[in-house]
């Protein structure tokens, strides 16, 4: 077993190299920006021009800065470990920005990621065993049009109607639950249930999917005929068969809420990753690409161990490789 | 000898007072919603306003920053040896002595000797607490000679000062400015410079305290965290740093680039020394919220005083020009800008002038002003150069490209069009290939997103197919001369200073044009042997129009002696470019708009930065910062 | 495994995780199909959808208009802000002056064209690969296997932006021409994020099947590799395929929406109901005028919810039998 993490680690920094080289190969080599020409301002001298591709390390090969940058990653530069560089907007370390915006991030993905496995799940399993009936129809038809509204308009129409009209909730932003724990809840209600309906419409339709078909099983109907009572049958045999493939996805849901959740954050004003990332790319800010990217493909792929191995933990039919 | 410099001097004060009284208050454009300054002031309580990403180019070094906003910053920051009043239309264009204790005789008779004397008893704010001497001055041109310290507009001092090439290693004292005492400065120059006063307001002069910058002078940006205030206000938390060693700095707590930047007042300020500022608020209070459209409800809902940066969306415009309680609170001034499309005269089919002038007689410009949200945020424009920054001297009464209500002419673009080599069977409209599928480069943001079809509307009316790119680094796209970008609608070009020569060289001079950052678009003044340096192509046998002549005999008159007749030598430039080089449709003389709540019971416009004026306006609020 | 492309985008996982049993009857699947109301009433809707797309250009005969004209009387003559729907612009104007209404109709042109040449794509990578991995096994599986985990790992934003970016500079795009601002990129971008899940299921079913017993049999009978892929496999494979596509299809509609809110969708000149969406918020022009964001957005609802209604309906009627 422990063979087979130590090459899936191996084989998740393969990973997070060649999706950094290809961010390089996209953001440096046929760059659709250019550092130089967007910082130097209005009429600079050639010499300003090469001077700031110097110090923003852009006068040397791409391989050269690729490999630079590696190691800087890996041993720490100026500003600390892991050597991320500066911002070039900001002219502030990466690293710091980072892990500014990475607990906002995590706070999102969290507080969602419970609202919607305590929503989805129980109302998929219910409408799995109260089947056709109205209970069933009515989460299903609202579970439907969860999975179907586009997530900006949700946000934006769930801003409007809670502050701009009924002034029940603080507007947009984030307040650090260390300085008022209350305006921090009241300011991340809004996006986490945004968020949350979206997927737990998702885990209710496939809970109570899996469901029925665990439940269509012949082991269920042995179980039945055997004499135990319903709710046994349904809770201890039905839903470990049904949530367990639930738990893949779940793993890897969270992961690409890292950095993944762009929209969510650029609609309430939370400054964390996802946010970060559009904002990055359109200002041309290459050390903080890099970082997003970094940070995003390590979450997935250590999740996609994470879960795989959870997984074969769960089920003990699945074998490792 | 003297009374020849004081005449002078006069001569200066008139020809400036009559660009003031000629510019006249904010409201002058015909159309655009009049500002209301003025109101009253009283002491005390904080600005709290926002805005969606501070932006800054370099980080806030005021040696090398060039974002407009941070001149806005700076005028609450710090004061030079020359600034303005930080109020509205040709006024707040003026200047005045302010660490200079008079602006008569400062210069030598043959202009090039500047010789100044500083008001005693200036400080520093905490935590360096000195009094300001010559060589705090003559410190900051030290880190603009620096290169590795990367000054924006470096080359305005580069060209002027004696001793200065912006190639020093280190901060080393400058050959050509004398400190004989910590009152005297004294600027030696290479030739004759008239608008070396004008140079000297920018905010990279201002005294820089060699004690803390020094610690910042190997990257660019560094001291953008460290700034040490000059002026009423400085950064909150500034007394708090700690200067014993470079090591011990830790960045000023009032900054933070990423969320905020709180000013409060300078403890060591002394108001006696400054008539050009009122002070009368406490505090500035500036948040990062990236959600532009929260940032002017907060400003409806009062918890915010009023916006910074951005302009206020057409919903919110509505709310203030609909309610009658409400419009005194929008706020409209000259942005002294103008905003074009540019046409690269090295790429068919805009090598021929009968294209070019088609385009102009074509373009509805009246819909690209309703895209941009009507006549609050601007005039539409005729030609290239703002009336604010020519003292109104031509406005849309001159206009070479006429239609009813600025809707564009087709049947006289078609005309024009007719005696293009590119319409082959003469109908007014191109059927050359060369008129078909041409990139235009645009922003990916509203307004111009919104502009962009009523652009590509008219275009299509004379044959002219355009394939529209919205990017979000179009600068890049379309400064960048190999790219040989035929056509863009994201440009734009502001004043740095008061002084219609900005609006010359930088965009119409051939020895402009350079490989990146080039802002000469249309590419006027090309040479065969530049075209074959650049690497570009351009078309068999053509030759490019020059106004470099010109250019050049207009910036000979002086900016402080003969304004009147540099102004008019500049605006009969502008009616050549626009009748025979013709490399621009103009179509915006831009408006900065600000929203304020009722808690400002005074508003000012700095003219010089474009954006409110932090050192005049008064709040009623009962708020206050933390020192 | 399911591979949330942006958050707002979960990918429906194992439609079908469980076996299928042999070959389905084609009459049952269809009565099945047919009494499942839910799943006819969102196929009627899907029916009208592409007919209107298909005749789009026919209203815009009849009115005399295209999606790209301008009426300048349907924008205010002050502030530039939109007129609401009345006798002549029956969904309003836009921001610009443009009739919504053609618009939208023109907008089901691209939302279906994008969704379903994108998946078309995505699914035929997918189940090539799948294929090809889940069958021979051995070093193909592995190479498609760390593929599909390289590709999943990629920043869906930060790459279809900085893509978008590099190919928008020239005249002939990207790839020679192949990859150009607008379709090609928008679907070209969708289907390099989308075909891995597809190649996962496919991979994943293909796994199980064929340890069965026809399939020994077609090997032990002599069958060359590639026939019994093509001839026992993909038959049985057509289920899940078919689900799972027609839930990607929903799926990528939003993509293709979200995107274009982001600006990385299709140009201006093609009416998309994500980018209409985009203009209907930005500057909250919604809280003025609430037709450009109330018909783009039920159109888009709709289009989505009836995709996965059929989809639904095909996989309850595919699928094993419940009780």
């Amino acid at each position: 077993m422990w063979r087979y993490v130590v090459r899936r680690l191996l084989w998740v920094v393969v990973v997070v190299l060649i999706i950094t080289a290809l961010t390089f190969l996209i953001f440096f080599v046929m760059p659709p920006t250019d550092p130089a020409t967007t910082f130097a301002g209005k009429q600079p001298t050639p010499e300003l021009i090469a001077e700031i591709k110097h110090q923003f390390g852009l006068d040397k090969p791409v391989y050269v800065q690729y490999a630079l940058w590696l190691k800087h990653l890996v041993l720490g530069d100026e500003y600390g470990w892991p050597g991320l560089g500066f911002s070039y907007v900001t002219r502030t370390p990466v690293r710091s920005l980072l892990l500014d915006r990475l607990p906002i991030t995590i706070q999102l993905a969290v507080g969602a990621a419970l609202i919607w496995l305590c929503i989805g799940i129980p109302i998929g399993v219910i409408s799995a065993v109260k089947r056709r009936s109205a209970v069933d129809r009515l989460s299903m038809g609202a579970a439907l049009f969860f999975v179907s509204a586009p997530v900006f308009w949700l946000g934006l129409m769930a801003l409007w109607i809670f502050w701009y009209k009924l002034h029940l909730l603080p507007g947009t932003g984030y307040v650090s639950w260390t300085d008022n724990f209350g305006s921090w809840l009241s300011h991340m209600i809004l996006p986490w249930i945004v968020l949350a309906l979206l997927y737990a419409a998702f885990y209710a339709r496939m809970a109570r999917g899996n469901l029925l078909e665990t439940l269509g099983q012949d082991y269920i109907r042995t179980a039945r005929v055997k004499g135990l009572p319903e709710s046994t049958v349904i809770l201890k045999h039905g839903l470990r068969a049904s949530l367990t493939p639930l738990v893949t996805m779940f793993g890897l849901d969270l992961a690409g809420l890292i950095g993944g959740a762009v929209i969510t954050e650029t609609v309430f004003n939370l400054q964390g990753v996802g946010q970060w990332t559009v904002q990055s790319v359109f200002s041309g800010d290459l050390p903080a690409i890099l970082a997003v990217t970094i940070v995003t493909a390590l979450a997935i792929t250590l999740m996609n161990l994470v879960v795989d191995i959870v997984y074969a933990y769960l089920d003990p039919r699945v074998r490792y490789a | 000898m003297g009374r020849r410099r004081t005449l002078r001097m006069v001569g200066l004060a008139l020809a400036v007072a009559m660009v003031a009284a000629a510019c006249g208050g904010g409201d002058n454009n015909k159309g655009a919603t009049a500002t209301t300054t003025g109101g009253t002031a009283q002491k005390g309580g904080v600005y709290r306003t926002a805005m969606s990403s501070f932006g800054f180019t370099q980080g806030f070094d005021p040696t090398a920053e060039y974002l407009g906003l941070a001149f806005d910053l700076y005028g609450a920051l710090t004061r030079n040896l020359v600034s303005y009043k930080h109020v509205a239309g040709g006024a707040g264009n003026t200047l005045y002595p302010d660490l200079a204790q008079s602006l008569d005789g400062v210069a030598s008779s043959d202009g090039l000797t500047y010789t100044f004397k500083l008001k005693p008893n200036v400080k520093f704010g905490p935590p360096v607490n000195r009094a300001i001497t010559s060589k705090d001055v003559e410190y900051a041109f030290e880190r603009l000679n620096i290169a590795t310290l990367g000054a924006g507009y470096g080359t305005y001092y580069y060209e002027s000062i004696k001793g200065m090439d912006g190639k020093a290693k280190e901060a080393k004292p400058i050959s050509g400015i004398e400190t004989p005492d910590d009152q005297t400065i004294v600027f030696h120059l290479k030739q004759k410079t008239s608008d070396f006063l004008y140079r000297l307001s920018m905010a990279a002069t201002a005294p820089i305290p060699s004690e803390v910058a020094k610690c910042f002078n190997s990257k660019i940006g560094g001291y953008g965290r460290y700034v040490i205030s000059s002026g009423p206000y400085m950064l909150q938390g500034s007394d708090k740093l700690d200067i014993s060693s470079c090591g011990a700095m830790k960045p000023i707590s009032g900054y933070d680039p990423t969320k905020k930047m709180v000013m409060v007042r300078n403890p060591n300020y002394d108001q006696s020394t400054d008539d050009l500022r009122g002070n009368y608020v406490d505090g500035i209070d500036i948040q990062v919220d990236s959600n532009v459209d929260d940032i002017f409800n907060k400003v409806l809902q009062g918890t915010l005083d009023g916006s910074l940066y951005e302009p206020p969306p057409a919903t919110i415009v509505r709310q203030y020009v609909t309610d009658p309680s409400k419009k005194q609170y929008l706020h409209s001034n000259s942005g002294d800008r103008t905003w074009f499309i540019f046409m690269n005269l090295s790429t068919p089919p805009f090598d021929d002038i009968h294209v070019r002038k088609a385009a102009n007689f074509v373009m509805n410009k009246a819909g690209i002003l309703r895209a941009w949200g009507g006549t609050t945020f601007g005039q539409i424009a005729t030609h290239v150069m703002p009336p604010s920054v020519i003292n109104d001297t031509l406005g849309q009464d001159f206009d070479p490209y006429k239609s009813a209500n600025f809707a564009g002419d087709e049947a006289k673009a078609k005309d024009e069009m007719k005696q293009s080599k590119y319409d082959s069977n003469k109908d007014g409209v191109c059927d050359a290939s060369a008129c078909k599928g041409l990139i235009m480069v645009n922003r990916n943001t509203p307004p111009w997103t919104n502009a962009e079809p009523v652009v590509v509307d008219s275009l299509g009316k004379i044959g002219i197919q355009v394939k529209p790119r919205e990017l979000a680094d179009h600068y890049t796209a379309v400064q960048t001369v190999k790219n040989q970008i035929p056509i863009g609608l994201d440009a734009g070009w502001g004043k740095d200073y008061a002084d219609p020569g900005t609006f010359g060289a930088p965009l119409f001079g051939g020895p402009n044009i350079v490989p990146t950052n080039n802002s000469n678009y249309g590419l006027i003044g090309l040479t065969p042997e530049k075209a074959k340096d650049l690497g570009i192509k351009v078309p068999a046998g053509m030759t490019f129009p020059s106004v470099d002549a010109d250019i050049a005999n207009c910036n000979k008159i002086s900016v402080e002696e003969q304004a009147e007749q540099r102004t008019s030598c500049f605006v009969d430039l502008d009616k050549k470019i626009m009748t025979d080089v013709v490399p621009w449709v103009p179509f915006l003389w831009a408006q900065n708009v600000t929203t304020t709540a009722p808690s400002v019971t005074k508003y000012e416009f700095d003219q010089f930065s474009g954006y409110i004026s932090l050192t005049q306006i008064a709040v009623n609020n009962k708020e206050t910062v933390s020192s | 495994m399911s591979q949330p492309v942006l958050e707002e985008i979960p990918q429906p996982a194992q439609a079908v995780s469980a076996e299928i049993k042999g070959r389905t009857n084609w009459e049952l699947f269809r009565s099945r199909f047919v009494k499942d109301k839910a799943a006819m009433t969102g196929a009627v809707i899907l029916v009208v959808l592409v007919l209107l797309a298909l005749t789009a250009p026919l209203f815009a005969k009849a009115l005399d208009h295209g999606p790209n004209e301008l009426f300048p009387e349907m924008v205010t003559e002050d502030l530039g802000l939109p007129k609401g729907p009345n006798a002549e612009f029956w969904f309003g104007g836009d921001q610009v002056g443009r009739d919504v209404f053609i618009r939208t109709l023109y907008g089901a042109r691209t939302s279906l064209i994008v969704a379903l040449v994108a998946t078309g794509l995505a699914t035929t990578i997918g189940i090539t690969l799948g294929l090809a991995g889940g069958f021979r096994g051995g070093a193909v599986d592995t190479i498609v296997s760390r593929f599909v985990d390289i590709v999943l790992a990629m920043p869906v934003i930060l790459f279809a932006i900085g893509i978008a970016g590099v190919c928008s500079i020239t005249k002939e795009g990207c790839l020679g021409g192949l990859l150009q601002p607008g379709f090609s990129l928008v679907i070209g971008i969708i289907a390099l994020f989308t075909w891995p899940n597809i190649a996962r299921i496919v991979r994943g079913q293909v796994l199980s099947l064929r340890e069965r017993e026809f399939i020994e049999a077609s090997r032990s009978l002599g069958a060359r590799p590639s026939r019994i892929m093509f001839r026992e496999l993909l038959p049985n494979l057509v289920a899940p395929i078919v689900v799972y596509t027609t839930l990607m299809i929903p799926n990528n509609i939003l993509f293709e929406a979200a995107l274009s809110y982001l600006g990385v969708g299709v140009p201006q000149s093609t009416p998309s109901w994500g980018r209409m969406l985009a203009d209907a918020t930005a500057g909250s022009l919604f809280t003025f005028a609430w037709w450009m964001m109330l018909f783009p957005g039920i159109f888009l609802i709709l289009a989505v919810v009836s995709f996965n209604l059929v989809g639904d309906g095909l996989r309850d009627a595919l699928g094993p039998s419940e009780r």
